[in-house]
């Protein structure tokens, strides 16, 4: 076998498993599996419903944040 | 999207779906509410929008809301916001809470909506699994009282609770280890299928090139793991250093580092044998041990959760003929306070006006209720069972009874003596002998004459097969499953740490009430005093009177007649007469049942003598009845104290109870040594006593009372029936009020201790095989690999024993 056929599928096989290893690290991270029973439940709470929902809550806090910045005290 | 659900006359509620008579139920068009809160509640959810809610919900039922008068204004107070609320860069307020209530993933749905829908809020993440929620809001836009209300107007209820304390800082530490050993077990795997090919290549001839991609390969994939899953020794060795004590980390650190460097080594002047694969198993192997032990650890810091939970906020205050909620900081020394039934007292205080009966149980350990009259002195954290008193208040809540106690409790639980653990102790000395092993042998070797690269590697080779894999290994595998088998008899061990201690004790203190004895006085002797033939009706009378009281004695009593089958008679006039008993009328007869004051009251001479509480019952001044009442000792106590004892451990009773009670029950179970009279205090000093000379002890209990003297235990044990704090103090807690359990705890504790042992005995056996070959210099990688495998191994499967050593005892 050519060495660089070795070097090459050892080196895809890392990167690829590389990929999935920073996937479930980055889950990890941001509290994905912290609580387990909204886990679990998750498909009850990924509604059109609930994505618009955090959209709103999105723009609330940016315009909350908006109006602190343009807040000068007299 | 409306439920109602129809069966026979019973009609479900439309908010919280549990069913009752229609004729019970408020009409409200085509709907029925079980109250006026379900009602409130499912108007302002339709209102709102947020009426999906119920298909949410589906067929879950509720509980229904309670009345909340509380004011939620001191959640704006500058004292409450100094203590719970933080500010975040941005400029908005955090609080974090714990919501009451809920129990479905519906709960969750609609209180997270609620808050959204409120302007000026920000943020708020409900976690479902322990119900604490992170609230984020504008406090220019909205009050923390206006959130507060909106919870509580959709019927839940919250309360603040620190965040900065343990809790977080253990959650962090346990999410760090998942990254840690997600990264060290991803690279682990990989070198090892890298490594089979390298072994294979080591006996049937491998050309140097594809050694050298493959040693490129491993090092790649070992740099992680060592440098960011091996962190965690890095640290330790920093700050084993920085104390001057060499610990297993010194050694991880050392031995894994000296290896990769090596092996880098090697990789780049190809020659030799790398060990990459050794790098990355050390390390994973030890963090997977360690993190066994993190994962085991209780975060302490739910215990102040609960600790304050236990504390009354409010009390009310009497002030120009008016009643005032206000919080019990407020109250200073003199003001007029009053108590209703059924509630706790948050401040110290003496009797101005009424009388009734005190459970004071959870501080004096007494089982029966105490009956105060004016003059007599109101201790906080007791509960009036039937008293409306006003008292005025002798002291601020600063320097109450309960506010002591807390105080003690968590000076004692942080100095919290702890016997040092065997395999620490044991891997300090393990690491120094293996470093001066291999230093001594690459001296030798290099002298001997070798070159400086031979000595150095055969110098490596003993620090590698010495790998602590095994001994890393040893406690936490037997422990978690002593933990597990712990788990399956209903005793929980807080942290796997105390199944060594346990086994260490030589010394037991049993607390009496609701430890050794069922904690509630039962009946020992009937005597009926009226015919057969009307025996059936006496008793449906007894029984309807007895309904009307939750007195210990009434319960007692109901307790032994119910065990047949009875309905009940219909009674009138139902009347409590404090510390005495009740009296009513049934079909014109006059019924009295209660102590012998009581009798003497209504003219009946009941001359009896009888160390035991007495209930007398009476139909038209004649005596029908007569019960002889005493709190037992639980039926296995006797034999369970009985084995503890002949294993070898001093078993000592501590009670609050009079000495006469206490001499029964120690008499009657087969305990020589006790101590009546004291109070929470006197318990742990005769607890510090003890460990002053010499003593490790256990100390088991339920109360409150017992909670200084079980923190201040090498191990406190609590009883399940007992009350939070207790439970939560302690460091084991017995799922069942069962002593079988404490037997078994014991047993279990041992057990593990001795495998422990074993593991030790094994892996240490292992390394006086291995290291002599290594300082010989015949370690070649294969071997190395194997035995490491086989010794870590062995350890696992020889703690999986532990199920068949407890059957077998």
């Amino acid at each position: 076998m050519n060495d660089s056929i070795i070097i090459l599928m050892l080196g895809v096989s890392i990167f690829l498993g590389a990929l999935a290893l920073f996937g479930i690290m980055w889950a990890i991270k941001t509290g994905q599996f912290d609580d387990k029973e909204k886990f679990l439940n998750q498909v009850q709470f990924d509604g059109t419903e609930e994505l618009n929902d955090a959209a709103e809550q999105q723009a609330k806090k940016a315009e909350l944040k908006k109006r602190k910045e343009d807040y000068r005290p007299e | 999207m409306i439920k109602v659900g129809l069966r026979l006359s019973k009609v479900a509620c439309s908010h919280c779906h549990l069913e009752f008579d229609e004729s019970v139920m408020i009409k409200d068009e085509t709907l029925f509410f079980c109250c006026k809160g379900c009602q409130g509640i499912y108007h302002l959810l339709q209102d709102e929008g947020l009426d999906t809610f119920y298909d949410k919900l589906g067929s879950e039922r509720l509980v229904p809301p309670t009345e909340q008068f509380e004011n939620s204004e001191h959640f704006n107070a500058p004292a409450f916001f100094e203590r719970y609320v933080t500010q975040d860069s941005e400029g908005f307020s955090e609080v974090s809470l714990i919501i009451e209530g809920i129990h479905c993933s519906a709960c969750v749905w609609l209180n997270e909506k609620a808050l959204h829908k409120m302007d000026g809020v920000v943020e708020v993440f409900i976690n479902h699994t322990n119900n604490k929620a992170r609230v984020v809001w504008d406090n220019d836009v909205v009050a923390l009282s206006q959130i507060i209300d909106m919870i509580r107007a959709i019927g839940y209820n919250a309360f603040p609770y620190d965040p900065n304390i343990q809790e977080a800082q253990a959650e962090k530490e346990r999410k760090s280890y998942y990254l840690r050993i997600a990264v060290a077990a991803f690279a682990m795997m990989n070198i090892m299928t890298i490594a089979v090919a390298q072994y294979a290549g080591f006996f049937t001839g491998m050309d140097q090139n594809i050694k050298s991609i493959l040693n490129v390969a491993e090092w790649v994939l070992s740099t992680p793991v060592l440098f960011y899953s091996g962190w965690v020794f890095f640290r330790g060795a920093y700050y084993g250093m920085k104390t001057k004590t060499v610990n297993m980390d010194i050694l991880v650190a050392t031995g894994a580092s000296l290896t990769y460097i090596y092996s880098i080594y090697i990789t780049i002047f190809e020659r030799g044998e790398a060990y990459f694969d050794s790098v990355a198993m050390i390390i994973t192997f030890v963090l997977l041990g360690k993190f066994l032990e993190v994962l085991s650890k209780k975060s302490a810091a739910d215990t102040l959760d609960v600790l304050s939970k236990h504390i009354p906020n409010e009390v009310t205050l009497l002030k120009d003929g008016q009643q005032l909620n206000v919080n019990v900081n407020d109250v200073v020394v003199g003001d007029t306070l009053l108590l209703k039934s059924g509630e706790k007292a948050g401040i110290d205080g003496e009797i101005i006006k009424g009388e009734g009966s005190f459970d004071e149980s959870s501080l004096s350990g007494e089982s029966l209720p105490v009956y105060k009259v004016v003059g007599d002195f109101v201790v906080s954290g007791t509960t009036s069972i039937d008293a409306v008193v006003t008292y005025r208040a002798t002291k601020d809540f600063a320097h109450s009874t309960l506010t002591n106690l807390l105080t003690m409790l968590e000076r004692s639980l942080s100095k919290k003596p702890k016997i040092e653990q065997m395999a620490n102790r044991l891997s300090e000395y393990f690491s120094t002998v293996i470093l001066l092993l291999a230093f001594v042998t690459f001296v030798v070797w290099w002298l001997w004459p070798h070159s400086f690269e031979t000595a150095f590697m055969v110098g490596i080779s003993v620090i590698v097969i010495a790998c602590p894999c095994a001994l890393a290994l040893a406690t936490p595998v037997a422990t978690m499953v002593g933990l597990g088998q712990g788990a399956k008899s209903g005793i929980l061990f807080k942290e796997a740490a105390h199944l060594e201690t346990l086994a260490q004790i030589d010394t037991l203190v049993l607390d009496k009430t609701g430890t050794i004895t069922e904690g509630r006085p039962q009946v020992q002797e009937v005597k009926w005093f009226s015919e057969k033939a009307t025996r059936k009706s006496d008793i449906e009378k007894l029984l309807a009177l007895l309904n009307a009281s939750k007195h210990p004695v009434a319960l007692g009593v109901r307790e032994y007649l119910e065990r047949e089958e009875h309905t009940l008679a219909v009674l009138d006039e139902i009347q409590q007469i404090p510390a005495k008993g009740m009296v009513a009328r049934c079909d014109g007869a006059l019924l009295v049942g209660g102590n012998l004051a009581l009798m003497h009251d209504y003219g009946l001479d009941v001359n009896v003598e009888s160390g035991h509480t007495l209930f007398v019952f009476a139909i038209d001044k004649k005596v029908i009845a007569r019960f002889e009442l005493l709190d037992q000792p639980k039926p296995e106590a006797k034999s369970v104290i009985a084995s503890i004892k002949a294993s070898g451990i001093r078993v000592v009773m501590l009670t609050g109870d009079h000495e006469g009670v206490a001499a029964r029950v120690a008499q009657e179970v087969g305990i020589e040594h006790y101590s009546a009279h004291l109070t929470p205090k006197e318990k742990v000093d005769a607890i510090s006593t003890m460990q002053a000379n010499g003593e490790k002890v256990v100390m088991a209990g339920d109360g409150v009372n017992d909670i200084l003297a079980l923190a201040q235990a090498e191990i406190g044990i609590a009883m399940g029936g007992g009350s939070d704090i207790a439970i939560d103090v302690s460091d084991v807690v017995l799922l069942n009020d069962s002593l079988i359990a404490l037997e078994s705890a014991f047993k279990i504790a041992r057990t593990t201790f001795r495998l422990v042992k074993q593991n030790l005995a094994i892996s240490l056996l292992y390394n006086a095989v291995t290291i002599p070959l290594a300082m010989a210099g015949y370690i070649i990688p294969l071997i190395a690999a194997i035995s490491m495998s086989v010794s870590s191994l062995l350890v696992v499967g020889n703690s999986m024993r532990i199920k068949l050593m407890w059957k077998k005892g």
